[in-house]
């Protein structure tokens, strides 16, 4: 096992890095100081100084303690998890049982009351819960236009399936959603609780529910933007369910379920599968009852990947970038971005104020060129529509945008870097 | 277009490199929706160029404007440069099949063909009516050629019998024998080939076996003929045809072919090409000499000499022409007709064995 330790100063003035012999969270702390001038975090050591990332609304680049607990497990105790006697398993059941701890404790929520499942990404997540809901319990599905295909996908299959109408709102420019608390009658409201658009946050969370839960409905959030940076926003909430993706939240490839105790239960269980059975008779089977969280866990699971969830959340836990804490400096960065971005001429920036995600088109431009012109000095922004087609194409009309995304690797040189290249692109091809 | 000549360069790259294969499907899929008049349903020719213009991007982003017009230009060229490649494979193939040669109108130029001495075409190519402004023309000549090329691949799947083109007058290499198949060789006094022709004839002994022929075909160039002496030789031939030395084994038209195409001077200079590069008198001279060697009298060289420049003669030759010309619809001189197919150019020993 291996971190990046700061070095000797590399031909470039920027801090060159070694490995290091040993593992072990006090060693991840020290690795997080910066390691060059324009403070990136040594847990990013393995990163060129000429590659500026800006997608990580897509999925965030790995700290160095995340990469060596993924490689931890592959090379020193690479069990199967909840099945087996020996010493292996019986550590992969500890890691993995801290790592639903830290889910519940980074979103202020207890065992007793919700389940933390694992899964592939926020998307499948979704699906699990949606199409498993129970027949005849509710009585229409509300979502809205600015939510990303993970979500806009399922819920139509599932109001087909339930045979529910379907409610599309709107989000006020703030993200809070718009809704009559008529429309919340026996509602399945499935929103996300950050943008992958413009990173705008479902402000009006705590009345959403409040009011869906006074007539009889629930609340599915889609936490894949949040998790990592807005987690404030959803620590104790009261929603049923929330889905969020590891990868987006400096995990290995992961998605993740915390669902109220009761949803769970009320579920039409028809994913099934080793692990969450007690028993098998010919035509019949039993359920676990003492892990609620297997109920959406068929099979076997990515145990490395969900240790390395467990060491994300720790180091996210305790990563102080430049001293600031992780929601600080992702703040002080945005608005770095977002003042940059808008002093563009010929850019037009969607966002109404700072955030960690930017949206961005040039009129007479294609994004998806500037795009490759941008990947060609190293700087890898994403373009399209971010799965969020229908509010984008369909309802706004926009033509494919530029997204920019920052994550705790991001550095001020990094966001002057994208800046100024995409300036001088977008005056020479003008 | 520029998916189209993605395409086209793709194919070949595709062909020596797996690598772009996966390209070279995306580049398809968008040619295929172009050449049947639909919108490209990809990204990929927006995803092509993006790339190879990103360098220029980087360093100069103000000529990525100029350099993607430019692409689409040269997309354009690919294409009609590979369109008008398309069109003269076919053609050169045509002719090849048809004339034996792959460029009809200087067939000596084409290496595919038999070696031979190309009969021009008097028309102005297409380059050379472009360079005249003569768009219709171009077009015209280059598909009025291509036209009689086609109608005359008929002509060369007929089954050839050289008894059909012989001459009025026609003499035979040695004496005619009813038991054996007629040759017809049409030949220019003046044309190396021919003399090789002549020489691989002894060689095989194809005269033994076949009554061999021939029409004497001077072959014009747009300043006269190409070899000057050859009228002159072809009128002595003809002449000497119509009042024929009575004895002789070998008719004094072939003694003195033989002595042009496979005999040299005292100077080790084959005749040929000393006439070739000598005045017309003194080739005419030269040729009267010879006939005086070979037997006639003075009086019959005199006489002959007055035929050759006679009318008769005149519409003897004109009338040989049009059957090279019209008839067996040769490009290349030698040709020789046997065996029921027409060989254009030179042929080997082994071939007339």
């Amino acid at each position: 096992m291996h971190i990046f330790l700061p070095d000797a100063p590399g031909p470039d003035g920027v801090g060159v890095v070694k490995r290091a012999g040993l593992f072990g969270r006090g060693a991840a702390r020290e690795a997080s100081a910066p390691v060059d001038a324009a403070s990136r975090l040594a847990d990013f050591g393995y990163l060129e100084p000429r590659e500026v990332y800006l997608d990580a609304a897509c999925q965030s680049l790995r700290p160095q303690p995340v990469i060596d607990a993924v490689d931890e497990y592959y090379t020193s105790y690479n069990a199967c998890g909840g099945r087996v006697k020996y010493a292996w398993g019986k550590r992969v059941d500890e890691e993995v049982a801290a790592t639903r701890s830290a889910v519940l404790d980074r979103l202020g929520l207890s065992a007793r009351s919700h389940a933390v499942s694992f899964t592939l990404n926020t998307t499948y997540g979704i699906n699990l819960l949606l199409q498993q809901l129970p027949q005849g319990r509710f009585g229409r599905i509300v979502t809205s236009h600015a939510e990303h295909n993970s979500v806009f996908l399922p819920t139509m299959t599932a109001a087909k399936r339930l045979g529910l109408p379907r409610l599309v709102l709107d989000r006020a420019p703030d993200g809070a959603l718009i809704f009559d608390p008529a429309q919340l009658e026996r509602a399945v409201v499935v929103v996300n609780a950050a943008s992958n658009i413009d990173g705008s946050t479902l402000t009006n969370l705590a009345d959403l529910v409040r009011e869906t839960h006074a007539r009889g409905g629930i609340v599915i959030l889609d936490a894949a933007q949040a998790m990592a940076h807005e987690h404030a926003l959803l620590r104790g909430t009261d929603a049923d369910a929330i889905c969020f993706s590891a990868h987006k939240t400096y995990g290995a490839s992961l998605g993740v379920i915390v669902t109220r105790l009761e949803l769970l239960r009320s579920l039409e269980i028809g994913f099934v599968g080793g692990g969450m059975v007690t028993d098998v008779l010919e035509d019949s089977f039993d359920l676990v009852t003492d892990d609620p969280g297997a109920l959406l866990e068929p099979g076997l699971q990515a145990w490395g990947e969900i240790i390395a969830l467990g060491r994300a959340l720790d180091w996210l836990g305790h990563v102080r970038p430049g001293g600031l804490s992780p929601r600080d400096h992702i703040e002080s960065l945005s608005g770095r971005l977002f003042e940059g971005l808008s002093a563009i001429p010929g850019l037009v920036v969607l966002n109404h104020g700072a955030s960690p995600v930017i949206s961005v088109y040039a009129p007479k431009q294609d994004s998806h060129r500037l795009a490759v012109f941008l990947s060609q000095q190293h700087i890898m922004v994403r373009s399209g529509y971010f799965c969020a087609h229908h509010e984008l194409k369909e309802r706004l009309g926009l033509p494919p945008l530029l997204r920019f995304s920052l994550g705790l690797h991001s550095t001020s040189a990094d966001i002057d870097r994208a800046h100024d290249a995409l300036a001088r692109l977008l005056k020479g091809l003008s | 277009m520029f998916c189209i000549a993605a395409f086209i360069v793709l194919l070949f790259m595709a062909a020596i490199s797996a690598r772009y294969r996966k390209y070279l499907a995306k580049a398809w899929n968008c040619t295929f929706r172009r050449i049947t008049f639909r919108p490209c349903d990809t990204t990929f020719k927006q995803d092509m160029k993006d790339h190879m213009l990103a360098p220029l991007a980087a360093r100069r982003p103000g000529l990525v404007k100029p350099a993607s017009i430019g692409l689409e230009v040269v997309a354009v060229l690919i294409i009609l440069t590979t369109i008008w490649s398309g069109y003269e494979v076919v053609k050169s193939g045509v002719n090849l099949y048809v004339y034996g040669t792959c460029n009809k109108q200087d067939s000596a130029s084409c290496s595919l063909g038999a070696e031979a001495c190309s009969i021009p075409d008097q028309t102005p190519g297409f380059g050379d009516s472009l360079a005249a402004w003569d768009v219709v023309g171009a077009f015209g000549n280059e598909f009025a050629s291509l036209g009689e090329t086609f109608s005359a691949i008929p002509s060369r799947m007929q089954n050839w019998d050289a008894t059909a083109y012989l001459p009025a007058d026609a003499t035979y290499l040695n004496p005619y024998d009813a038991s054996k198949k007629t040759a017809l060789e049409v030949v220019d006094p003046g044309c190396t080939y021919c003399s090789q022709l002549f020489q691989n004839i002894e060689e095989a002994g194809f005269g033994d076996t076949q009554n061999l022929s021939y029409i004497a075909y001077p072959i014009q160039s747009a300043t006269g003929y190409k070899f000057p002496n050859s009228l002159m030789i072809t009128e002595q031939l003809e002449a000497l045809r119509l009042n024929r030395l009575e004895g002789a084994t070998t008719p004094v038209d072939w003694q003195i072919l033989k002595r042009i195409y496979a005999d040299k001077n005292d100077a080790g200079v084959a005749w040929q090409a000393a006439i070739n590069g000598m005045k017309s008198a003194d080739a005419s001279a030269l040729i009267q000499g010879w006939e005086l060697e070979f037997g006639l009298t003075q009086a019959q060289i005199d006489h002959v000499a007055e035929v050759a420049a006679s009318d008769q003669v005149t519409q003897v030759i004109a009338a040989n022409k049009k059957t090279v010309e019209e008839s067996i619809h040769t490009v290349k001189i030698p040709t020789i007709i046997f065996d029921g197919r027409r060989h254009d150019g030179l042929v080997s020993v082994g071939d007339l064995g």
